[in-house]
């Protein structure tokens, strides 16, 4: 009895320690001055988090959480960092005014106690069911549950991931072929006075295309 | 056994401060890390109903496997669009071109 009042006293100090390391981190995720410092501490935020799914008895849940976000999301935030290099010397906190700060802080703390309160007062229990199954969170029923009715869902998962890969490769290729041929040096867009003064013999072709494409039009 | 409302509330505040974040902030790199941080906060909510409630007990560990797949291409692809802003603004703060074109009709 006093070994079980023992545990469940752990589990909670666990439990308070994981939730208060956890809102420190996304804390300083999001004020820490230096960006590549905000992005550790995501980091180390998201591996914090592994710890309330270990406690809530998901153990693959941990493992997954700490595989795709400390080592896929973080890894790929720090490369944007790195590839945006104005990221790193921004910004631009003077738009950022005490008041905006104020009035978002304010709002975002407003809704937090309103849910928090909710989530406290709200009797949670009394839309379960009474009548309880025996709890079951191994991973064979997960991988069942997972590939064998729902495998539909897995697949559309890889398809929007292989859209979200393509569309991202599509927009960066749409990127280039824009910078060698910018928008500015096609008739019709851009300034065309820039143009007049470079050449006479450039405009000329302009026009004569220009003169096809009415023709190709009236016919 | 820790009570439910407990890690309603710890998931409900990192939702608020997500959002505290992509309000605040104009560095694209601080409203994407605020935008994980929501998400968090709802996979935490998403895995604690899955345990308290036994009905949905596969229901909820397999929703937040596709969740956490989604996020990952969601990054990816906010990556991209960030590296295009850059290009075409040369910067990442939202609303500097605005004000660069501002300063420049001066």
């Amino acid at each position: 009895m006093l070994m079980q009042g023992f545990e469940a006293l752990f589990e909670q100090v666990e439990f308070i320690v994981i939730a208060a390391v956890v809102l420190l981190l996304a804390y300083l995720a999001l004020e820490h001055r230096e960006i590549v410092y905000s992005v550790f501490f995501f980091g180390f935020m998201a591996a914090t988090v592994a710890g309330f799914y270990l406690l809530l008895e998901a153990p693959f849940i941990a493992g997954m959480q700490i595989a795709v976000y400390t080592g896929g999301i973080s890894a790929l935030i720090i490369f944007g960092v790195l590839l945006l290099p104005r990221a790193q010397g921004s910004s631009l906190e003077v738009l950022q005014t005490p008041r905006m700060r104020r009035i978002g802080m304010v709002l975002s703390a407003t809704v937090m106690t309103l849910s928090a309160v909710l989530a406290l007062i709200f009797p949670w229990y009394e839309s379960f069911p009474a009548d309880r199954p025996a709890i079951a969170q191994d991973l064979a029923g997960l991988a069942a549950w997972l590939w064998g009715e729902h495998g539909i869902y897995v697949q559309l998962v890889a398809l929007m991931m292989l859209t979200a890969v393509i569309g991202s490769v599509a927009i960066l290729k749409m990127e280039k072929t824009e910078k060698l041929r910018p928008l500015k040096d096609r008739p019709g867009l851009g300034s065309r006075d820039e143009k007049k003064n470079e050449g006479t013999s450039e405009t000329e072709a302009h026009d004569d295309e220009h003169q096809d494409a009415k023709e190709a039009g009236t016919q | 056994m820790i009570p439910l409302s407990w890690y309603l509330v710890v998931a409900f505040v990192m939702i608020g401060l997500g959002a505290y974040g992509m309000v605040t902030k104009r560095n694209l790199i601080r409203i994407v890390i605020g935008a994980e941080i929501m998400g968090n906060g709802v996979n935490i909510a998403l895995v604690a109903f899955s345990l308290y409630n036994p009905v949905f007990s596969f229901t909820g560990q397999g929703l937040i496997i596709l969740v956490i797949s989604v996020t990952a291409a969601h990054t990816a692809l906010a990556l991209v669009l960030m590296l295009m802003y850059q290009t075409r603004y040369s910067t990442v703060d939202l609303g500097e071109p605005i004000t660069v074109e501002a300063r420049k009709s001066d």
